[in-house]
């Protein structure tokens, strides 16, 4: 296992290189140039002078050949430094340390209360087939899987200021504040249908194998039936979609943190791509991208702890 | 049942934490202000950006405009020149003092507009204000630390040198973009701007009538507090929160419920419907928005094409298409609200007929002829309203079928980039002066003549121009010039005349003399109160 892992991080740097100049590539070549843009801020174009744009852009040391930049930018990454933002000067690393806590406590507590919940009602819907409990459970499903996050969200809020008179869920003060509770619904409302759809599958695959048959024979109760001989095997077609909704919650939280004031990386990526503050947008993408590769690290590491099959088929592999 | 069931999990939700707007404190007025960018620099030398729309909070310009337009002295209390208008003098008021209660002077302003100029400070518009200043080119260009043309005379009095002669330099200054710092606080040993030196949490000393008294970037909550030292009239305002907010859709119910009472900016398609024409209207600014022509590109290097494309528009409808509630009015002439507005000027027609005509005689003769037109600066629900309809008109008109709409230019990258033939901006001016305003206009030098007019130059515009611009302000030659360069300009048909711009005051009708100037600036801080029975 230790080799397994070892193996898989080694592999993380060449990926991450590639993806690093990809991005400084993309942003450096397509989009906007970031001090062409702080001129364009100032109303019609009056006072954009190409001379002192371009000193300017010397004095920022933008104007240097693509692969000298990179190879800078690179060297500092290394040692741990994003450097600074193009547009405010701040340092790069202070705005992530304010902004990653705050993502990853909301993304972290939406995984965790939509997994419980999917799971469970997954399961009682596949325990229940056929009957008014499943019909419910996956007709909730379905339509929270076609309500997009850009549209629940705006929507909620809607719904309490003009139907219920309540103020707009705005801000951070914290996990346990109350202002989190709508993010929350939002963010896990959407990647819920999923695991409820997972699960209802994986129990209803189970149901049908002999050894559940016989555990009922044997006149085992049924909550043991299901807590020692169902979910087990549910679990793991789950927990490989914890993967996926990693992704999912990081994309939406790019919305949701706008929608809802939360001071995390999804609006500070809006902020920085908006501004082309490419240093700020490579920080954010490099995160994002260890978090789903960690993410990913940790679901593969947990197959063979929920299925011993797949800690044999491994040891096969790697024989 | 289901009703009740919704009803019962708000309630529960109320109970938790969110309940109706609670009523102000008691010990003052809070303006809630709503901020569209999470923005990281809120620097008083950076000139341009959301957060430079409120730096009349919390620092005193060298002169301000009133609401009625005149010019009035604030941090200078007097402001002459030579009979050239090449060399200026100017005076710092006694009272003007930071909020530590030191002085401003003039090593201070002289400090912060050479601080301005260098490039490493990044200021956008600092040109607009100090262009003409002796030295300003060299250390704008990184070339000099130093304007050779500032020069502090005493402890209060500076001698401004200008290249050429400005009768109306002292109206630019008259700006809180280029309002003048405590410069040991704001520049470094090597003669660059300090990092994050405009923080409170940096013991930052202001001159406005407002100090910040906490700022958290990470989160978007600036709070300001009235400036106990502030030399000018007591702020009525008890403390003024701005918070980012930059969902528009969320905003506007902030605002609706009155969770928040002012906007810095807030552009929805049905935005009158949701806050009140009130919200977004506003005297009306020295700018306008028109559609200009690049006559190097086919096929408006023709000036029948071009006639032949304004003459099947109708300006009124054009503006109606863009803003049916209002309060843009159509534009027709370049020149809007400054003195010198042509009377008598002889608007565009609206002639289907004439358009064809036109078209009929250009050395294309028919549409079916004429390359694809692509306009760009598109970049709204209301100007992408108003270029359908052009498109629509043309098609009706002169059966125009290809035709092409894109965003702003820097937003998009390709090879249809090369065959961009026209522009949608604005133009305008932000002291009170005809020349001023075509000069950034219609002169060559300008840069809507470089960019969005592909390089426009009409010698006789230019000369009438630079001549003009030399006469006193109270010479009457000086309007007669320019009005007869607008009308040279006009004959070049280059532009499709599309709405005039009002000042928004982007603020709840519970808020008071919230009025702004055309840099965006409320004007006079202190005097801004909330009406609290007007709040929801």
């Amino acid at each position: 296992m230790r080799r397994y892992i070892l193996s898989r991080l080694i592999r993380w740097i060449p990926s991450v290189f590639v993806l690093l100049l990809t991005i400084y590539a993309l942003v450096f070549f397509g989009a906007g140039d970031p001090i062409k843009l702080i001129f364009l801020q100032a109303p019609g174009d009056v006072a954009y002078d190409p001379a002192r744009v371009e000193a300017i852009r010397e004095a920022a040391g933008l104007n240097r050949p693509f692969l000298v930049q990179f190879g800078d930018y690179l060297a500092n990454v290394v040692q741990g430094d994003f450097g600074n933002s193009l547009v405010s000067g701040r340092s790069v690393n202070s705005m992530i340390q304010a902004a990653l806590p705050v993502t990853l406590q909301i993304g972290l507590s939406a995984i965790c209360i939509v997994s419980l919940l999917g799971i469970a009602l997954g399961v009682i819907a596949g325990l229940n087939q056929n009957k008014l409990l499943d019909n419910v459970i996956v007709g909730f499903a379905m339509i929270i899987w076609g309500i997009p996050v850009f549209v629940s969200g705006p929507l909620i809020i809607v719904v309490l200021v003009l139907g219920f008179n309540q103020d707009v869920p705005y801000g951070w003060d914290g996990l346990f504040s109350p202002l989190v509770l709508v993010p929350l619904l939002v963010l896990g409302l959407n990647p819920m249908a999923l695991i409820i759809r997972q699960a209802r599958a994986g129990v209803l695959e189970v149901l049908s194998e002999d050894y559940v048959r016989t555990a009922r024979a044997k006149g085992i109760p049924n909550l043991q039936v299901v807590l020692r001989h169902i979910m087990r095997p549910v679990l793991t077609p789950v927990v490989s979609q914890i993967g996926l909704l990693v992704i999912a919650t990081l994309n939406n939280s790019i919305l949701i943190e706008k929608v809802f004031g939360l001071p995390g990386l999804g609006r500070l990526t809006e902020t920085a791509i908006k501004s082309s503050d490419y240093p700020v947008i490579l920080a954010i993408v490099l995160i994002f991208s260890v978090v789903v590769m960690t993410s990913n690290l940790l679901v593969d590491i947990s197959y063979p702890l929920l299925d011993p099959r797949a800690a044999a088929k491994r040891t096969e592999n790697e024989e | 049942m289901k009703k009740r069931l919704l009803g019962s999990l708000l309630l529960g939700l109320s109970m938790l934490g969110f309940s109706p707007a609670a009523p102000q404190a008691a010990e003052g007025q809070v303006l809630n202000v709503q901020h569209p960018v999470l923005e990281q620099n809120w620097s008083p030398l950076q000139g341009g950006g959301h957060s430079a729309r409120w730096m009349s909070l919390w620092w005193a310009a060298p002169m301000y405009f009133d609401k009625d337009g005149q010019l009035t002295p604030y941090v200078l209390s007097e402001v002459t020149s030579d009979a050239n208008y090449q060399v200026w003098s100017l005076k710092i008021s006694a009272k003007a003092v930071f909020s530590d209660g030191s002085p401003i002077t003039a090593d201070d302003v002289v400090g912060t507009w050479n601080l301005s100029a260098r490039p490493a400070t990044k200021h956008s518009r600092v040109n607009l204000f100090l262009g003409d200043v002796t030295g300003f080119e060299e250390v704008s260009l990184g070339k000099a630390q130093d304007m050779t043309g500032l020069k502090v005379v005493d402890a209060r009095t500076i001698e401004v040198t200008l290249v050429r002669a400005d009768p109306i330099f002292d109206q630019k200054i008259a700006t809180a973009l280029i309002a003048p710092v405590k410069i040991a606080q704001a520049e470094d040993a090597n003669g660059n701007e300090k990092q994050d030196w405009w923080m409170p949490q940096n013991g930052v000393v202001v001159s406005g009538p407002f100090m910040p008294e906490s700022m958290d970037l990470d989160k978007g909550v600036i709070t300001f507090v009235p400036n106990p030292n502030f030399f000018g009239p007591k702020p009525k305002l008890s403390k003024i929160v701005v918070t980012t907010v930059s969902d528009p859709s969320t905003a506007t119910l902030m605002l609706r419920r009155g969770t928040m009472d002012a906007a810095t900016e807030l552009i929805t398609p049905t935005i009158i419907q949701d806050l009140g024409p009130g919200f977004l209207n506003g005297p009306a600014l020295a700018k306008g928005q028109q559609f200009w022509f690049n006559p190097n590109r086919a096929p408006m290097d023709d000036i029948n094409v071009r006639k032949a494309l304004v003459m099947a528009v109708n300006p009124k409808e054009l503006a109606l298409a863009a803003f049916p509630d209002g309060p843009f009015t159509p534009a027709s002439q370049i020149l809007n609200k400054v003195p010198g507005v042509d009377a008598s000027y002889p608007n565009y027609p609206y002639d289907p007929e004439g358009a064809k005509a036109a078209l009929a005689a250009s050395k294309y003769g028919q549409s079916g002829r004429l390359p694809k037109i692509m306009f760009v600066g598109i970049s709204t629900p209301t100007h992408e309203a108003a270029a359908q309809y052009i498109a629509e008109q043309w098609r009706k008109v002169l059966g125009i079928q290809g035709v092409e709409m894109k965003p702003a230019i820097e937003t998009y990258s390709g090879p249809d980039q090369a065959s961009v033939q026209i522009f949608r901006d604005d133009v305008g001016t932000r002291v009170p002066d005809a020349v001023s305003y075509l000069m950034g206009s219609i002169h060559s030098g300008s840069g809507n003549a470089r960019n969005k007019m592909g390089g426009y130059q009409n010698a006789e515009v230019d000369s009438l121009l630079e001549s003009a611009s030399t006469k006193g302000v109270k010479d009457p030659e000086r309007i007669s010039l320019a009005q007869k360069a607008q009308r040279l300009f006009r004959d070049d048909w280059m532009y499709i005349p599309y709405y005039y711009d009002v000042m928004s005051k982007w603020a709840m009708p519970w808020v008071k003399n919230f009025d702004k100037n055309d840099d965006w600036q409320v004007i006079e801080p202190w005097n801004v109160e909330i009406d609290e029975a007007g709040r929801p």
